[in-house]
C-alpha cells in the first residue's frame, strides 16, 4: 500500500470521483468534441445522419473494445485483431463465393474460425511463455500473411443479404443492426465482467496474478478464454466490415489493434491491470469514432486522423496515470520538478538534440543546390 | 486441550538437491492451542509449513491428521483436509472487494435458466457476517476495493477465506503480524485468540517474540533444519527461547 502523505482534501475528493473517473473522463472529451462542433460545424455534424454514420462506424469496434477490455484487465494485449478480422473475413467470404456455403452456416464458422486464432494466440502466450506484446505481433503478420495468401489480390464482393445486413442493415425507425449488435455484445460483456467466474477472475488475475494462482484459480486457462474471446469478437468485426462495405480484401482493418486498444484505455481500463471499465470502453469507442467524423466534417485531410488518435491516446494514458498516482506532491509539484538538476540535465540534452537538427538544416539549406526532379 | 495431536509429522526430513532444509523434524500441534513456530532465517520454518500445508513434499517422513496418515500432493489436498494457509503476502486481489476476494477460487453461484452467474449478493453477506461472527471485524463498507483496507482488515479477509470452510481444523499463519503497526498487531493477535476459541490448532510462524509470548501456548523451535526443543510459554521466558533459537549453552532448558 502506497504512502498516505497526501494533503487530506484533495485525496477524498479524488475518492470520491475515483470510481466514476472511467466514465467522467470520456465523457468529458465527448462534451468537449460536442461543444467545439456545436461551434465549429454544427449544421453539418448534428444532421441524423451524421449520426448513423458515427454510430455506423462505432458499432464496428464495439465487440472488440468490450473483450479488449478482457484482455488488457488481465494485463495482457492482443496486436491481432486487425487481421484475425481481416483472415476471418477473408475465410468467409471464400466459404461463400467460392465454395457456396450458406451465409447463416459461414457467419458463425468465420465467428470459430477466429476463436480458433484467439486461441492459438493464447496457447503462444501461456504454453510457449512468449510475451503478449512480441506473441501477438508475430501472430499478426501470420494472419495478415496467410489473408494475402490466401485472397492474393482479390477483393471479394456482392454477398448474401445476411451478411450485409450484419454490416449495414437498418431496422425501420431505429438504429442500425450493426449498433444494436456491438450495443448487445458491450451489455453482455459487462455483464460476463459482474456475474460471471470468468469476469471475476479476470479482474482478480490482472490485479494479482500471483495472489489468484495461490487461491486456485487456473490463470492460464483464464487467459486463454480472454484470447479466444478476443478472437471471435475480432472475427464478428471483420463479419460486420465485409457486410459494410460488402466487400472484402486481405488489407481490410489496418490499425484495429491500436484502434480499439486507444478506445478502452482512454475509456479508463487500466493497462497495468485488475481496473476494468465496460461503460468507458463504449463511451472510448464512441469518442473516438466522433473524432474522426469531425475531423471529416471539418474536412481536414485523412492523413490526420492517425496523428489525432495518437494525440488522444498519450494524452488520456497520461492523464489517467497522473490522476491515479496516489502519492502526488501540492500544486507545485510538476514546476518544482523542472527546477531539478535532473530535470535541467534533461532540458540540456534535448536542446542539444534539436540544436543538432537546426544545424543540418541550416547546412543543407547553405549547400542545397536545384533539385533534380525523381522521375 | 486434548491429549492426542490433531496434527503430528514425524521424521520429516526435505533436501533440495544438495542441501538438507529439515532434518528428521517432529511437529505436534493440538486443537484449540496455538503453536508458534520460531527459528532464525533460514532456520527450515517456512519449509516446514510448507509441507503441512502440501505445497512441498517431505522426502522423508510421515504426517498424520487425527492419527490418520496423510498424503498430500498439492496444497488444494491440504485444504480438502482441513488444513489451510494465511501468506505473509496474504495472496488477496486487491482491486477486488472484500467478499469477492473471500470467496476468490470457491465463488458462490445461482443458476439462472440453467446457466451459473456469481451470487455477488449472498457472498456479500455471507462474507460479512463471517468477518462479524469468527473475526468480530466490521468493516465501513464492503463495496470498496481490498486496496483500501487497513492492514489489519486485510488480514482478516484473508483469515476470513480460510474460516469459511467449515471443516477448517488447522490454520497456519505465516508471518501475520510483520508489516503491521502496534495496533493492528494486537487486532491481529484478538483474532488469532478468537480463532483459539473456535477450537482451530492455529500454528504461528512469528519473529517477533512479543507476540509469540503474547498469543501461544507452545513455541517449536527451529535451527539450522533441526527442531532444537518445544517449551510451554506458561513455564519458559524469552530468554530461553532466544538462547535455542542462536544455539547459545542452555542453561536451565531442557
Amino acid at each position: 500500500m502506497s504512502a498516505v502523505a497526501t494533503n487530506s482534501t484533495s485525496r477524498s475528493l479524488m475518492e470520491r470521483l475515483e470510481p466514476y473517473l472511467a466514465i467522467i473522463g470520456p465523457m468529458v472529451m465527448i462534451l468537449a468534441i460536442l461543444l467545439f462542433m456545436g461551434v465549429a460545424e454544427p449544421a453539418r455534424y448534428f444532421r441524423l445522419s451524421n449520426l448513423n454514420l458515427i454510430l455506423l462506424d462505432a458499432a464496428l469496434y464495439m465487440p472488440m473494445a468490450m473483450a479488449m477490455t478482457f484482455v488488457i484487465t488481465q494485463r495482457g494485449i492482443d496486436l491481432s485483431i486487425g487481421s484475425i478480422a481481416a483472415l476471418s473475413g477473408i475465410l468467409m467470404a471464400f466459404l461463400i463465393k467460392q465454395y457456396g456455403f450458406p451465409a447463416y452456416v459461414a457467419v458463425p464458422l468465420a465467428l470459430v474460425l477466429g476463436a480458433l486464432m484467439g486461441l492459438i494466440n493464447g496457447l503462444i502466450i501461456t504454453r510457449f511463455k512468449v510475451p503478449d506484446l512480441i506473441g501477438t505481433l508475430a501472430m499478426d503478420l501470420v494472419y495478415r500473411g496467410l489473408a494475402l495468401v490466401i485472397a492474393k489480390g482479390l477483393v471479394l464482393a456482392r454477398f448474401p443479404e445476411m451478411v450485409t445486413e450484419i454490416g449495414r442493415g437498418q431496422i425501420p425507425g431505429f438504429i442500425p443492426v450493426p449498433v444494436v449488435i456491438g450495443l448487445l455484445t458491450m451489455a453482455l460483456g459487462y455483464m460476463v465482467l459482474k456475474q460471471t467466474h470468468f469476469g471475476r477472475y479476470t479482474i482478480a488475475i490482472g490485479s494479482s496474478p500471483e495472489a489468484s494462482e495461490m487461491t486456485g484459480v487456473a490463470v492460464d486457462r483464464h487467459k486463454v478464454y480472454a484470447y479466444v474471446l478476443m478472437g471471435a469478437c475480432a472475427a464478428l468485426a471483420g463479419v460486420m466490415l465485409t457486410g459494410k462495405l460488402n466487400a472484402i480484401q486481405a488489407t481490410s482493418a489496418p490499425y484495429f489493434n491500436l484502434h480499439v486498444i486507444a478506445a478502452v484505455v482512454v475509456g479508463g481500463t487500466s493497462l497495468f491491470g485488475g481496473r476494468p471499465s465496460m461503460v468507458g470502453s463504449l463511451a472510448g469507442v464512441l469518442l473516438l469514432s466522433m473524432m474522426i467524423n469531425a475531423l471529416v466534417t471539418l474536412r481536414i485531410e485523412f492523413f490526420w486522423q492517425s496523428v489525432a488518435s495518437g494525440v488522444v491516446i498519450v494524452s488520456s494514458v497520461a492523464l489517467y496515470t497522473w490522476i491515479q498516482k496516489k502519492d502526488r506532491d501540492g500544486a507545485l509539484g510538476l514546476l518544482a520538478s523542472l527546477r531539478s538538476k535532473e530535470a535541467q540535465r534533461m532540458f540540456r540534452f534535448s536542446a542539444a538534440l534539436l540544436g543538432a537538427l537546426i544545424l543540418l538544416l541550416a547546412i543543407g539549406a547553405g549547400l542545397a543546390v536545384d533539385p533534380t526532379p525523381s522521375g | 486441550m486434548t491429549d492426542h495431536p490433531l496434527v503430528q509429522m514425524r521424521g520429516i526430513t526435505k533436501r533440495f538437491g544438495g542441501v538438507t532444509a529439515l532434518q528428521d523434524v517432529n511437529l505436534e500441534a493440538y486443537a484449540g492451542e496455538v503453536l508458534a513456530i520460531v527459528g532464525d532465517n533460514g532456520a527450515g520454518k517456512s519449509t516446514l509449513i510448507k509441507i503441512l500445508t502440501g505445497v512441498y513434499q517431505p522426502s522423508e517422513g510421515e504426517i498424520f491428521l487425527d492419527g490418520q496418515p496423510l498424503e498430500m500432493a498439492s496444497h488444494s489436498d491440504a485444504i480438502a483436509q482441513g488444513i489451510d494457509a494465511v501468506y505473509q503476502t496474504l495472496a488477496l486481489a486487491d482491486h477486488l472487494t472484500p467478499a469477492a476476494n473471500m470467496f476468490l477460487g470457491t465463488e458462490l453461484t445461482r443458476k439462472v435458466a440453467g446457466i451459473e452467474f456469481l451470487d455477488n449478493r449472498r457472498m456479500k453477506s455471507e462474507a460479512a457476517r463471517v468477518l462479524d461472527e469468527r473475526l468480530g471485524v466490521r468493516l465501513r463498507s464492503m463495496d470498496v476495493t481490498t486496496d483500501s483496507l487497513s492492514g489489519g482488515q486485510r488480514q482478516a479477509v484473508a483469515i476470513a477465506r480460510a474460516v469459511y470452510h467449515e471443516d477448517l481444523r488447522v490454520l497456519v499463519m505465516d508471518e501475520p503480524t510483520a508489516a503491521l503497526g502496534p495496533q493492528e498487531t494486537a487486532r491481529t493477535l484478538k483474532l488469532i485468540k478468537a480463532l483459539r476459541e473456535q477450537g482451530l490448532a492455529v500454528i504461528l510462524i512469528s519473529h517477533s517474540l512479543d507476540d509469540v509470548f503474547e498469543v501461544a501456548d507452545r513455541v517449536h523451535v527451529q535451527r539450522r533444519g533441526r527442531r532444537v526443543g518445544v517449551v510451554e510459554t506458561a513455564n519458559s521466558t524469552v530468554q530461553e527461547v532466544l538462547g535455542l533459537i542462536v544455539g547459545a549453552p542452555a542453561n536451565d532448558a531442557a
